[in-house]
C-alpha cells in the first residue's frame, strides 16, 4: 500500500484523485495531508453554515476547528454507513448546537428578534438574514443547508437522520415562516 | 375549482397547482406579491453563502491534530509499558503457581485424562511437560498390560470355547485399534482427545485380560 508523504506535490495531486473511501483510509492511517484535503473540500461550506447558525465568524471558525478535531478522533470508527460529507456535516451541526447551548447557558445570546424589528425597509438580503435567525432550529438548519449551501434533500435527510419527505416539509415550513416574517416587516 | 387567495400556500407546496396560482396572480396583486416574495427568498438565499479568507484556520487545526497524534503516541507508549509490566507480573504469578501446584508423581493415566496444566482455552492440546508425563505413564501401562497378556496367552491358545474365541477376537481388534491410535498420536502428540482414546483402549484391553484370567481361575 502506498503512503502519501508530507508535503510533496505528487502526493498532493494524488490526494486530489482519491475517492471518499480512499481518503477515509488515508485519514485512518493518520495522514494529515488527507485531513487537509478534507478541509479543502468542505471547509468553505462548513464555515458558511456554521456562520449562519452561530451568527459570528470567529465562532464559526471555532466550530469548524472543533469539527475537524472530532473527525480526527472518530475517524477510526467511521465505517462508511453514511457518506463522508453527511458524516462531517452531522458532526459540524452538533458542534454548532453545542456552542449555541453553551451560549444560552452563559446568557450571552443576543436577541435576534430585536435586531430584526429595529430596521424596517432593509434590503431583502439583510431582512432575510435576520428573518432566518427567527426560525426554529430545524427550519433554519434545513433552509440554510438547502437554499443557502445548496445541499440536496437526500443529503440533508442523511445529515439530520430524517426521511427525505420530512426535509422537504421542514423547508416548506421554513419558507412559509420567512414569507410571513418578511411580509410583516415590509408593512 | 375556483382558485382563491387562501389556496396560494397549498399551491406553493404542490407544483401541480402552480399554473392555476399563476393565472390567479394575474388579477390579484396581493398573491402576486406573495408569489414573487416566495421566489425571491430562494434567489436571495443563494447570495447569503458566506466566504471569507481564513489563512490561520488550517494551520491552527493542523497544530491541534499534530498535538493530538503526539499525545496518542505517548499514550500508546505508556499503554505498551503498562501492559508489558502486567504481562510480566502475570507470567511470574502463573509460573510460580504452576511450580507450586505441580504433582511430584505423574497421575495414573487410568484416573486422570486431562493433565493439570491444560487450560480451558487449549484443552485439546497438552503442554510439553504434561505430554512427557503422559508418554511415561503410557509406556509403564503398556508394559504392565503386555505382562497381563503374556499371562493370559496360554489360556487363549489352548482353549476352544466360544468365550475364548470371542475374547481372542476382541483382543485382536483392540490391538489393531491401539496400533492405529498410537500411529495417530505419533503424528499429533499434543492432541488430548487421541491420548484419551488410547488410554480408553488400554483400559478395555486390561479389563478384557483381567476378566479372562479371573474366569479361568473360577473355572
Amino acid at each position: 500500500m502506498w503512503e502519501i508523504g508530507w508535503p510533496s506535490p505528487l502526493a498532493t495531486s494524488l490526494l486530489e484523485t482519491l475517492s471518499d473511501a480512499e481518503l477515509v483510509e488515508a485519514c485512518k492511517r493518520g495522514n494529515l495531508r488527507a485531513f487537509e484535503r478534507l478541509y479543502e473540500l468542505h471547509a468553505s461550506r462548513m464555515k458558511s453554515l456554521a456562520y449562519h447558525l452561530l451568527e459570528s465568524r470567529p465562532d464559526a471558525e471555532d466550530a469548524v476547528q472543533e469539527t475537524f478535531l472530532k473527525i480526527h478522533k472518530a475517524m477510526g470508527g467511521f465505517h462508511g454507513n453514511s457518506s463522508l460529507s453527511t458524516w462531517i456535516y452531522r458532526i459540524l451541526l452538533n458542534c454548532c448546537y453545542d456552542a449555541l447551548r453553551k451560549r444560552k447557558r452563559l446568557a450571552e445570546d443576543p436577541a435576534p428578534a430585536q435586531h430584526f424589528r429595529t430596521e424596517s425597509k432593509a434590503p431583502l438580503k439583510i431582512a432575510l438574514e435576520r428573518a432566518i435567525a427567527l426560525l426554529n432550529e430545524r427550519q433554519r438548519t434545513v433552509f440554510l443547508m438547502f437554499e443557502v449551501e445548496g445541499l440536496k434533500h437526500s443529503e440533508i435527510a442523511g445529515i439530520l437522520e430524517v426521511p427525505e419527505g420530512t426535509s422537504r416539509a421542514w423547508l416548506f415550513e421554513a419558507k412559509c415562516q420567512l414569507k410571513r416574517l418578511l411580509t410583516e416587516e415590509g408593512q | 375549482m375556483k382558485f382563491e387567495c387562501g389556496d396560494l400556500e397549498r399551491a406553493l407546496a404542490n407544483p401541480d397547482l402552480m399554473p392555476e396560482a399563476r393565472e390567479h396572480t394575474k388579477t390579484c396583486a396581493a398573491c402576486r406579491q406573495q408569489l414573487r416574495l416566495w421566489t425571491e427568498i430562494s434567489n436571495s438565499a443563494r447570495e447569503l453563502h458566506q466566504d471569507w479568507d481564513t489563512p490561520q484556520l488550517w494551520p491552527r487545526i493542523l497544530q491541534n491534530l499534530q498535538a493530538e497524534q503526539q499525545a496518542r503516541k505517548t499514550n500508546h507508549w505508556q499503554d505498551w509499558r503498562l501492559w508489558s509490566a502486567v504481562a510480566a507480573a502475570l507470567l511470574i504469578t502463573v509460573g510460580s503457581l504452576f511450580m507450586w501446584r505441580r504433582p511430584l508423581e505423574p497421575a495414573p493415566i487410568a484416573k486422570t485424562h486431562v493433565p493439570a496444566v491444560a487450560t480451558t482455552a487449549d484443552q485439546d492440546f497438552l503442554t510439553e511437560q504434561a505430554l512427557i508425563e503422559v508418554e511415561k505413564t503410557e509406556a509403564a501401562y503398556r508394559k504392565s498390560i503386555d505382562q497381563l497378556a503374556h499371562l493370559a496367552e496360554p489360556k487363549l491358545e489352548n482353549t476352544a470355547s466360544a468365550d475364548s474365541v470371542n475374547t481372542r477376537e476382541k483382543l485382536l481388534m483392540l490391538d489393531g485399534a491401539i496400533a492405529d491410535t498410537r500411529s495417530n498420536v505419533a503424528s499429533n502428540r499434543f492432541n488430548l482427545h487421541l491420548q484419551n482414546t488410547l488410554a480408553d483402549l488400554y483400559r478395555e484391553k486390561q479389563k478384557t485380560l483381567k476378566d479372562l484370567l479371573t474366569s479361568e481361575q473360577k473355572n
